[in-house]
């Protein structure tokens, strides 16, 4: 059995079909790279997945137990943990009481999810700003405070939307190690990705997507060659 | 300095007023401030730590004060018994309000909740049979604490002392708790909350409700201490206004800060009220102009309230360590 | 039912008048995502105005409609500049309690110059009834809405053809993108909370001979308001002159049936399911989703 499927899932917004028949399964502790221009999709499957956009056929199943229908507090205690692409640190709380929300839902005792969250934040190479406000971060650290909160809820499967975007060319590698480190300990993840090279370098496998429906799945290098994944990309750059 | 510290210093200062104090103007002084900030406490529970702010709390101050003065007057029933009753029907209401708190946000859930107060109180200034209408229930004075008849006002310092210290002790909880973190992670973003698996809807839920039925404990306590309900006064959006103010003031979602805002609206009131209560009755709006500028000013200005503005202070001088 | 003339046209008379109150909240809604909390205390101004002028200077209030147009027009830019504009990039909730705190010190300044008592405008034409076939009215109502007819076509027009009417559906849009048009979105702002007072003073001096004047005047009127501006939408002018006609009819179709005691009951009831069912109007889309945020 499949860890995570995705079988048929289309979603419509008024006129314009956001997903369109999207199948694709993800096995045990693989690392999976969701690729596409602007609008093909990929943001959608994620909240469809997470339980926040409700999908008007189909269905995501996580180890057999279906989520669609689940609200997100649910789909996240099954095991499902994600970042967002905007970043969204709680603003009026501390870098550590941040990643104790989400450690709280993992424990009933306030003590031990600090513990917890003091732990991940090492993790994620934040230890020295526990005490910091989410605001004052750089681009770079808020990604990993977003993830260490994820991180904190214990999650089976993590969904990461864009973790290198809008973050300077020196903090990539460190995140790119980071989540590497992270399906190496036996995380599953699938992860959104624009930035080509560093998805062809991490990720196991490729699901591109285009205009909302699955163009190409494999291993990387054959979905990076493979001729309707480069028009899209290149139509689109021309289009621009 | 320690966390309770100030709350120990206030609360303690109260207890010490009747031994001290005699004199009945400034007893009742005290515990008006001792029940506003009661009040404003509990609506601080759904406005300030849920983020849920709302304009017809004296919706559920009414409930608990009608439910105490009918059942009273009607049935000659115990006001206790119509405490219990005014929590029960406020807790309903309240878990209505905050079931349009997960379909309405921002200005629209502040427009419900005052169509709400409204509709309550046209109910109740209109049922003559039952309410006695726009003329308002006199409360009578049954001797002794079961009746609620207290005629010493010593007696209400300790009464509304204990009903400031469990709302203080509320709040606290909803700071340091796990509830109390999943409700500021909602506050602050939804979204983010329930992607970290915080039942937002459902703790939002409960939060209102709760603050529905600490309102409903204050409004009846009051009708007893003072014994006289009007629909006018206890439905209004005035009132409703008030509570929001000093917790405002005070600190929107800060344990002692309703209490603090009230020492300033109430003494602010009550001194005006008896400088110009014989001159005429128009000069009593004196004071909600005050209010009306405070709240302008305030929300401006000092958007953390004075716990905030004080706990800055102290900090840049050192005096108060960093937050565990 | 030899009633049914008489409440269709009651109810059109009183949904033009609900209706120029409520397009003045509509459009500061829509431009400025703002919901004013003290509009009421504009309209009780208006009233205030028509009063005094008719009880000093004997002026006719509908000479003072003319004279009252450039004073609230002034009165709110000069209740924008030093209210709303330090607040205007705040989060909602400072918002709400800013116009609250506006309205309590507008309607407490109100009873400190003017005490609570109920005052009258009562021109030589007061009492005067015209009759319709089986129709009768007053012509205070008559004029009332007729002007507010005028006001609301005249504001419409405004906001369809005007280069500032443009500017300001523009920025209801997308103030971002209107920024970067180079459109100061502040004097925008300015302008349509000003017109928007205008809108709502006309409305009370229109009000002053028909409805006692006192300090909390605006309350019923800004609470209908409500009603009417989420029923069409909030931020949809055209919704709000249909919902102005709905609430009215709710009122005095209400009034007939179970009396007016219990009117106000039915509309707040029916405010609330609005809010339940549709909180983006019967015809908005827009507007709802991008509160939540």
């Amino acid at each position: 059995m499949s860890f995570l499927s995705i079988s048929g899932v289309t979603k419509r917004f008024g006129g314009v079909v956001a997903n369109r028949d999207v199948s694709f399964e993800v096995a045990p502790g693989e690392l999976v790279g969701v690729i596409g221009p602007n609008g093909a999709g990929k943001s959608t499957l994620f909240e469809i997945i997470t339980g926040f956009y409700r999908p008007d056929e189909g269905e995501v199943r996580l180890e057999g137990t279906r989520l669609t229908g689940l609200s997100p507090d649910r789909v996240c205690r099954l095991g499902v943990a994600r970042t967002f692409q905007k970043l969204r640190p709680f603003p009026a709380m501390t870098v550590l009481e941040n990643v104790m929300v989400g450690a709280l839902t993992r424990t009933r005792d306030v003590r031990h999810a600090r513990e917890h969250a003091r732990e991940i934040l090492e993790r994620v190479g934040l230890g020295d700003k526990a005490h910091a406000h989410g605001r004052t971060l750089s681009t770079g650290q808020r990604k990993r405070l977003e993830l260490a909160r994820a991180l904190a809820t214990r999650p089976r499967l993590l969904l990461l939307d864009e973790v290198t975007g809008g973050v300077d060319q020196g903090s990539i590698p460190g995140l790119v190690r980071l989540v590497r480190e992270l399906h190496r300990d036996g995380l599953t993840v699938l992860v959104i990705e624009h930035n080509m090279r560093v998805i062809t370098a991490v990720a196991q496998r490729i699901v591109a997507l285009y205009l909302g429906e699955v163009i190409a799945d494999g291993p990387p290098d054959v979905v990076a060659r493979e001729r309707r994944v480069v028009e899209a990309y290149l139509g689109q750059a021309y289009a621009q | 300095m320690a966390r309770g510290v100030p709350a120990a210093v206030f609360f303690g200062l109260a207890a010490l007023g009747p031994l001290v104090v005699r004199d009945a103007f400034l007893l009742d002084g005290l515990i008006l401030i001792l029940l506003w900030g009661a009040t404003a406490s509990a609506w601080n529970v759904a406005g300030g730590y849920a983020g849920q702010v709302s304009l017809g709390h004296a919706a559920f101050f009414g409930l608990g004060a009608y439910s105490a003065a009918l059942l009273g007057t009607r049935w000659s029933l115990s006001p206790w018994i119509g405490l219990l009753v005014g929590v029960l029907l406020s807790t309903v209401a309240g878990l209505i309000i905050g079931y349009l708190s997960n379909r309405l946000r921002g200005p629209y859930f502040v427009l419900a909740t005052i169509a709400f107060s409204q509709v309550l109180l046209i109910v109740a200034s209109r049922w003559r049979g039952f309410t006695a209408g726009s003329e308002g229930i006199p409360v009578p004075f049954r001797p002794g604490f079961w009746t609620l008849g207290i005629a010493d006002k010593r007696g209400w310092v300790y009464l509304v002392l204990a009903l400031g210290v469990l709302l203080y002790l509320v709040q606290q909880y909803l700071e340091r708790s796990r509830r109390g973190y999943q409700l500021a992670a909602v506050r602050e973003d939804e979204d983010a909350a329930l992607s970290l698996g915080v039942a937002a809807r459902r703790l939002k839920v409960v939060a209102i409700a709760a603050s529905a039925a600490l309102t409903a404990v204050c409004g009846a306590l009051w009708a007893q201490y003072v014994g006289f309900v009007d629909p006018f006064y206890v439905f209004s959006v005035d009132l409703s206004v008030r509570f929001a103010l000093a917790a405002i003031i005070g600190g929107l979602g800060t344990a002692l800060g309703p209490f603090l805002g009230s020492v300033l609206i109430t003494t602010l009131e009550t001194y005006l009220r008896a400088q110009f209560g014989g001159v005429g009755a128009g000069l009593i709006g004196i004071y909600l102009i005050i209010y009306g500028c405070a709240l302008v000013l305030v929300v401006r200005f000092v958007p953390q309230g004075l716990v905030g503005w004080l706990g800055d202070r102290l900090r840049r001088h050192g005096l108060a360590g960093t937050a565990p | 039912m030899s009633a049914i003339p008489q409440l269709v046209v009651s109810t059109i008379l009183l949904g033009g008048i609900y209706a120029l109150i409520a397009v003045g909240l509509t459009l500061i809604f829509g431009v400025m995502r703002v919901v004013n909390f003290a509009h009421g205390e504009f309209v009780m101004l208006g009233m205030y105005l028509a009063f005094w002028a008719f009880a000093l200077l004997a002026l006719d209030p509908y000479l003072v409609l003319v004279v009252s147009l450039p004073v609230f027009f002034l009165a709110g830019f000069a209740s924008y500049g030093l209210v709303m504009r330090p607040v205007i990039r705040e989060s909602h909730n400072v918002q709400i309690f800013t116009t609250v705190g506006l309205s309590i010190a507008l309607q407490n300044v109100a009873l400190v110059l003017w005490t609570g008592d109920f005052r009258f405008v009562r021109p030589a034409y007061y009492s005067v009834v015209v009759r319709l076939g089986t129709t009768a009215f007053n012509v205070s109502q008559i004029v009332a809405f007729a002007v507010a007819v005028l006001f609301t076509a005249a504001l419409f027009a405004f906001m369809r053809w005007s280069y500032a009417g443009k500017v300001m559906r523009a920025t209801a849009q997308d103030r971002q993108a209107a920024a970067l048009m180079g459109i100061d979105t502040d004097r925008v702002y300015g302008l349509t909370w000003a017109i928007g007072i205008v809108c709502v003073g006309a409305a009370g001096v229109l009000l002053a001979p028909l409805y006692p004047v006192y300090p909390t005047a605006g309350l019923q009127f800004v609470l209908i308001a409500y009603v009417v501006v989420v029923l069409g939408g909030l931020g949809d002018m055209a919704g709000a002159l249909l919902g102005s006609l709905i609430v009215a009819a709710v009122e005095v179709i209400g009034s007939y049936v179970i009396g007016t005691a219990w009117k106000e009951v039915l509309y707040f009831l029916l405010f609330i399911a609005v809010l339940l069912v549709r909180p983006a109007g019967f015809f908005g889309q827009r507007g709802a989703e991008q509160l939540g945020a």
